[in-house]
């Protein structure tokens, strides 16, 4: 019995206002269900109908259309869907691995020592904080020029760089937060027993830190999965990302809605499938440590 | 322990560990921004190596041009009504979720779904639900004998369009993260109210809603930013901000003006007056948020 439902029983009134409440909560529930549902119920479906039935509002499989795996084992086959879905794979561990790297030095600096001339620890982290409102736009376009001057345009390298940069502000706070709360115990014995900074950083404070690396690298590569912008900018043929890639879809295939389908599911499960392996570290990378799961 | 911790804080090794992270956001966004502030005072455009300077020219016209305006006020028209209806439907659905019931466990994990579609996905997907031919949400409105809505084609619902599609996206981290706040409320003060008497609302008014303040905050901090570079939507699933303009967001006109139209030189202008634009929307808030972080 939980507290509420304790406190409950002593009055009926708020006995029958609970029950109350807990029919409008289950009904509110169940509408937000839905909502949210709907969108990958609908597309799931399209992608295993024969491409006649797409344009009807047919939604129960079996009963009222025949699925098909058609489209599924057409697109599975095709060879360009590897390709956009390798180079997202290849930037997505490439950009976070680095963003992570040099992020957790910065996290773990900010952490443990003190800057007192020039700026204080509190101004380094406003900085990488007030990173996050520029518009990726507005880095764009001086970003794009710079990687035509170093030839790297369609590369996967010109995509990795911007997507480290871009996301490494997270690293640095959501890792700091991480340091901050191991035991600096460990570090200052190795340090009496005369270990370097450099070795006790490697050593002790990554390994001791590791669930919460581990949770930043794959929030990192799902951001890096997921973004269009640079990625669209930077890359039209050798180098495209799934979404880039899917966005030429709609002019390419027209209304062929079960492959339209089964490539937007195609792109959005790898991101879907890593986050529930994150979940408790979810709030705290998506708000960049400032709020605790 | 003293002297070690002093030992930390002198230690110059530090600079040794910072610059690396520093230097690269220094070389690979700091750079290339203040080398765009050199070009939107030129007449630079894309692939032509000569350019000359023109002055404040860039940085007037936008406000000569009414795609500029419209761009404008269609991004701030969309932050002002998503951010409130993510923050009212999040902070609902996490009061809901915040009570004991069965399932609840699952249903947590399913609202989450939606953080991890990348909004190009969506727009994909929205092809086929926001079909006007049938299919999607109208083949289920013409089941139901209802009137088909014109999801892609007509300026007014367009605009419905993205405000549903954005809420679809982003209410789930709105939820997630108030979720957590609520949870993070100890037990002992609400307990505490309940015996002094406090109805469900003063309880919400003087408990809840003072304890998840910074939560809320920093909630409406990202939704704000992020709905201030609203692209992907209006870019992809209206054809590149239609019908028309009407779904022309800020980052649309400027990937327009720079990437199809070529003028890096007026892009770049207008790219640092939108900056300009968010730093004076966030700035105050940002400001706040901070203190949550240092």
């Amino acid at each position: 019995m939980s507290d509420n439902q304790k406190r409950g029983a002593r009055v009926t009134s708020k006995r029958v206002n609970s029950f109350v409440a807990d029919i409008v909560t289950y009904l509110l529930i169940a509408v937000f269900s839905i909502f949210f549902l709907f969108p990958i119920y609908w597309t799931f479906i399209t992608s295993i109908k024969v491409s006649a039935d797409t344009f009807t509002s047919k939604f129960i499989p079996f009963i009222q259309f025949e699925p098909t795996l058609k489209g599924w084992i057409e697109q599975l086959q095709a060879a360009e869907n590897y390709k956009a879905l390798l180079n997202s794979t290849i930037i997505g561990l490439a950009s976070a691995a680095l963003a992570t790297f040099l992020g957790s030095m910065a996290g773990y600096t900010l952490a443990r020592f003190e800057f007192r001339r020039f700026f204080k620890n509190s101004d380094i982290i406003s900085w990488f904080l007030s990173l996050r409102i520029m518009p990726p736009i507005a880095l764009a376009l001086p970003f794009y020029a710079l990687m035509l001057y170093f030839g790297i345009i369609d590369t996967l390298p010109a995509v990795i760089l911007i997507h480290t940069a871009f996301f490494m502000p997270y690293a640095v706070l959501v890792t700091r937060d991480a340091f901050k709360s191991l035991p600096k115990e460990f570090e200052e014995s190795a340090l009496v027993d005369g270990s370097s900074r450099i070795q006790i950083f490697f050593k002790i404070a990554l390994p001791l830190a590791a669930p919460a690396l581990v949770a930043t690298y794959i929030i990192i590569f799902a951001f890096s999965w997921n973004e269009f912008l640079f990625a669209y900018v930077l890359t039209n043929k050798a180098a495209v990302t799934m979404p880039v890639y899917i966005a030429g879809t709609v002019t390419t295939v027209g209304v062929l809605f079960d492959v339209l389908s089964v490539r937007a599911i195609l792109t959005i499960l790898p991101p879907i499938l890593l986050g529930f392996i994150i979940q408790r570290y979810l709030i705290s990378g998506l708000t960049m440590g400032a709020v605790k799961g | 322990m003293v002297k070690g911790v002093k030992a930390m804080v002198r230690d110059r090794v530090k600079f040794l560990f910072i610059l690396p992270p520093v230097l690269y956001i220094l070389t690979l966004v700091v750079f290339p921004l203040g080398s765009a502030i050199i070009t939107s005072f030129t007449n630079a455009r894309f692939g032509s190596v000569e350019s000359s300077f023109v002055g404040l020219r860039n940085y007037i016209a936008p406000f000569d041009d009414y795609r500029f305006y419209n761009s404008v006020y269609v991004t701030l028209f969309f932050v002002s009504v998503i951010v409130p209806i993510e923050i009212g439907l999040g902070l609902v659905l996490a009061l809901l979720m915040n009570r004991n019931f069965k399932g609840r466990n699952i249903l947590r994990v399913i609202f989450m779904i939606p953080l991890f579609v990348s909004p190009i996905a969506f727009a994909l997907m929205g092809q086929v639900i926001f079909y006007e031919g049938g299919g999607g949400i109208n083949g289920i409105l013409k089941d139901l004998g209802l009137p088909v809505v014109r999801w892609r084609s007509h300026p007014q619902t367009a605009i419905f369009t993205v405000v549903l599609a954005d809420v679809w996206m982003w209410t789930p981290f709105v939820f997630l993260i108030v979720l957590a706040g609520l949870q993070s409320i100890p037990k002992e003060l609400i307990e505490a109210a309940k015996v002094d008497g406090a109805s469900g609302i003063q309880l919400f008014r003087r408990i809840t809603l003072p304890m998840l303040t910074p939560v809320i905050l920093t909630v409406l901090f990202f939704r704000i930013v992020d709905t201030l570079r609203l692209f992907e939507i209006p870019f992809t699933l209206l054809g590149g901000g239609g019908p028309g303009i009407t779904t022309e967001t800020l980052t649309v006109y400027i990937y327009k003006a720079g990437f199809r139209g070529f003028f890096f030189g007026q892009a770049a202008a207008m790219s640092f007056i939108y900056l300009v634009l968010v730093s004076l929307i966030v700035g105050v808030l940002l400001y706040r948020v901070r203190k949550y972080y240092v």
